[in-house]
């Protein structure tokens, strides 16, 4: 596996990823934004503009027959927010040649060509997108924001965030507001579709069995010739101050038959290596079988099925899931709050955290053998003000100590405590 | 061991029949980091009344066996979970039930050898007792209920109770609140008896092995038992009709969520290699149908009825098969009557050639793809092997497949009298 960077232009980056332990190539494109109240509706609904058509391939069903053709190219794209960023991501996989049934030998370039042309040269007519495009795709993207809550877990997750977050940029939707659509019409989403493109942070990915005379295939195509270079705003990881803020409980009733508890934790660190620590501290509290939290919600208490933790790092923020029976609310909380006591005194073993350690090293080594995995592991370094590779990530994981993750559970604070429960269920 | 080369995709698989009868299949990748290893049982939700054998009597158990079993079988007679132990060596230990088969795999970068100590000793170990067993049903109950706030999942099982009568694929895998009550661990122990035998098993290994020493560390850990005979089952006798055409429920969703189902009939008795290329043609058919290219999907979209392509597939195993179409429409029965107008007007010989060439073309590349990772590679191997197919057989046989054949199956298998339409609505 060897990684490569270069600068095609200001704020215009192409990364190689030669791997070739995959049958694919795959192809990736980000543009970062700033996550803003003012575009993040707009910034959303561009991707899905974009793909109904190209001024080469004018519909979505031109698109289709193309990519069919190429051995069933796939084309996808999305919307994420990271940080206090927005990315809108492209993404195209293709069969490698050498896997052909004939020798063709150019579904590579063409992958290339075709993912450049749908995000760089859309399809314009009289200074605007497609008007009936636009038109079907605020009532698609309507839909998409107004099934936020079809997926009872994600939902619980998603505003036990948006509470800890109220009234920054963090908390914002990352598909935008149904009150936005109204206002938005071709002409000035494509206004703001050319702003996108002037300004935002350009990352092209491309991984697969390839050689180095792809990037002047890349330098040399004519839609990328024909954009300027542009400074980057996307806003780094960055330490945030601590700020003294009550325990917020959150109940909210919806059609559900389960319980979804989720328990915000803020980890206000100082130190961006810290995170290391963090990473292992989440991992003993609840991100393995063997956690904490497993072990004493699911496995000593058979209060639920799901009990786990995930560790977002840009924002230094620990979310606790737990499927409970609406009756078990104080019980699970009370268990949970136990698991954080304990982590705060140290009952656990140095044993537990050589264990954690192997576990989260066996996933980052396997990142190399999962395409998508590692071009976004490389995309994640674009935000961090520490760069490593594979590598060196797995040394500061090796480095981690018991001291240093009792440093972390003594400084854990629970932020909010957010629980979905059935419509019938009176709230106090 | 046989070896088993496909030059499409540059993969081989190395293919052992143990004395014992169990089928070990591995599938050596160079250069990767990443090992996987899955083992598993022809056993699942739908084997709920057989005979053991050597007994007489039909044994009949309640439903969600299999699954309870799955959940306990990591629990060891020394006090520790195999699940922890595998845990602690730094490996990604799980298992999952099906309707035909159970199986417990992981996934590792180091350690393999030491995890395989522990992962070979608890499937061939089973120790319940009625302490774990009681413990476990708060557990499963909380996996139940936690299925029944997933829309998927419901309008799903209203399509198989749509299609099948008596056919047990149409019950809830994991049993439900009620009749996982009724386990214990005299049943618990009666199923893994009859059921987890090596004749009954096959275990398939994919990462960077070398195959013989790999077997021959497999075999070290295998425990001697006497074969046992065959395992009779009982499965009720299934009607070719449908049980009703349309089943709508109410659910707290924003937009209406469907599944289209057609019930295929006959399709076990046919040879193991009619089976692949039937279903290549069922994809194919369905590509051409309702694909990304198709008139129908571009109708659909911009009459704002759908958004997004539904899922199409095929589905089949030793008792079942069916086509299952799943996504979100905002007027279902338009959808599915546009749908089966579609079949009459494709019927009618109205196939364009340069379409179906294109399909063939992009359902290769498909297959190619599953050949990426290790975990997606060594799953579809062992899926494949309890339905009776080889793999590698997709590929080989796609390229050759005619025009003429795909109207024989259209015309064979997509019956409307056998089409079922599933709803899922606020």
């Amino acid at each position: 596996m060897l990684y490569k960077e270069k600068q095609i232009k200001e704020g215009i980056k192409l990364h190689l990823i030669q791997n070739e332990r995959f049958k694919t190539n795959l192809i990736a494109i980000f543009l970062s934004l700033p996550l803003e109240r003012e575009t993040v509706t707009k910034n959303s609904l561009v991707p899905m503009i974009l793909r109904r058509g190209s001024k080469n391939m004018p519909t979505q069903e031109e698109i289709s027959k193309q990519l069919e053709n190429m051995y069933g190219a796939i084309f996808d794209c999305g919307i994420e927010k990271k940080g206090e960023n927005h990315i809108l991501k492209f993404y195209l996989e293709s069969i490698n040649d050498e896997f052909l049934p004939e020798d063709n030998g150019t579904i590579l370039q063409k992958s290339i060509d075709k993912l450049l042309e749908i995000v760089f040269n859309p399809l314009i007519e009289n200074e605007g997108f497609n008007k009936q495009y636009v038109e079907q795709e605020k009532i698609n993207l309507k839909q998409i924001i107004e099934g936020r809550a079809d997926n009872k877990s994600r939902y619980a997750l998603d505003r036990c965030i948006e509470e800890m977050y109220k009234n920054t940029k963090y908390s914002l939707y990352k598909y935008g507001y149904v009150q936005d659509l109204e206002k938005i019409d071709e002409k000035n989403l494509y206004k703001a579709y050319k702003k996108i493109i002037e300004e935002c942070t350009v990352d092209i990915y491309i991984s697969g069995i390839l050689d180095e005379k792809i990037i002047k295939y890349v330098e040399e195509n004519s839609n990328l010739k024909n954009i300027n270079n542009r400074k980057s705003k996307i806003k780094k990881y960055e330490i945030e101050k601590e700020t003294e803020k009550q325990e917020n409980i959150i109940f909210e009733n919806l059609d559900v038959n389960q319980g979804k508890l989720v328990m915000g934790l803020k980890v206000p660190i100082q130190e961006e290596e810290k995170q290391y620590d963090t990473i292992i501290y989440n991992s003993i509290l609840g991100g393995s079988a063997n956690s904490k939290l497993f072990q004493n919600v699911r496995e000593k208490a058979s209060l639920a099925y799901t009990a786990n933790s995930n560790y977002i790092r840009m924002k230094n923020t620990i979310c606790i899931n737990c499927g409970i029976e609406f009756a078990n609310y104080e019980k699970a909380v009370e268990i949970i709050k136990a698991q954080l006591e304990e982590m705060k005194t140290g009952n656990f073993s140095e044993e537990d955290v050589e264990n954690s350690k192997r576990g989260y090293i066996a996933a980052i080594k396997s990142i190399e053998d999962e395409q998508d995995t590692e071009i976004m592991y490389y995309f994640g370094q674009e935000f961090t003000n520490i760069k490593l590779d594979i590598k060196g990530y797995i040394d500061m994981i090796e480095k981690v100590k018991k001291q240093d993750i009792l440093e972390i559970a003594k400084i854990v604070k629970i932020d909010t405590i957010y629980f979905l429960q059935d419509g019938s269920i009176e709230n106090n | 061991m046989q070896i088993i080369q496909n030059l499409k995709v540059k993969e081989s698989l190395y293919l052992e029949n143990l004395e014992n009868g169990l089928t070990i299949m591995i599938i050596p990748k160079k250069k990767v980091q990443k090992k996987y290893i899955i083992w598993g049982t022809n056993y699942g939700s739908n084997d709920s009344k057989f005979i053991v054998p050597g007994e007489n009597n039909v044994t009949e158990v309640p439903k969600g066996v299999a699954h309870f079993l799955e959940h306990k079988m990591f629990e060891q007679e020394n006090g520790r979970n195999s699940l922890d132990v595998l845990t602690d060596l730094g490996v990604n230990a799980n298992a999952y039930t099906t309707n035909d088969h159970t199986a417990y795999l992981y996934e590792c970068t180091d350690n393999f050898y030491e995890a395989l100590d522990e992962f070979m000793d608890y499937v061939q170990h089973p120790y319940f007792t009625d302490e774990n067993v009681e413990k476990e049903k708060g557990i499963i109950g909380q996996e139940i209920t936690m299925y029944d706030d997933y829309p998927e999942w419901k309008v799903y099982l209203n399509t198989l109770e749509a299609m099948y009568h008596e056919n047990p694929v149409k019950l809830d895998i994991t049993g439900t609140i009620d009749t996982i009550k009724d386990i214990n661990k005299e049943i618990l122990y009666k199923c893994y008896n009859t059921f987890y035998v090596p004749s009954n098993m096959a275990m398939v290994i994919c990462g960077d092995f070398e195959p013989e020493e790999l077997l021959k560390e497999i075999k070290k850990r295998i425990i001697k038992q006497d074969k046992k005979g065959e395992i009779k089952r009982i499965y009720p006798e299934e009607p070719e009709t449908i049980v009703k055409e349309k089943i709508v429920q109410k659910m707290d969703v924003s937009r209406p969520l469907f599944n289209i189902g057609i019930k295929v009939n006959n399709f076990s008795s046919l040879s193991s290699k009619e089976k692949v290329r039937k279903s290549i043609m069922m994809q194919l058919i369905l590509n051409l149908l309702f694909g990304e290219s198709s008139n129908l999907y571009k109708q659909l979209y911009n009459n704002g009825n759908i958004s997004y392509l539904p899922v199409m597939d095929f589905e089949f195993s030793k008792t079942y098969s069916h086509v299952l179409i799943s996504g979100q429409s905002n007027n279902p029965e338009e959808l599915y009557e546009n749908f089966k107008n579609e079949i009459k007007k494709m019927k009618s010989q109205n196939i364009n050639q340069e379409d179906f060439e294109r399909l063939k073309k992009t359902l290769y590349g498909e297959y190619i793809k599953e050949y990426n990772d290790v975990t997606d590679i060594a799953r579809m191997f062992l899926v494949d092997y309890f339905k009776d197919v080889n793999t590698f057989e997709f590929i080989e046989q796609v390229s050759n497949i005619n025009l003429e054949e795909i109207y024989q199956t259209l015309e064979d298998y997509f019956d409307e009298s056998k089409m079922v339409l599933s709803i899922v609505k606020a």
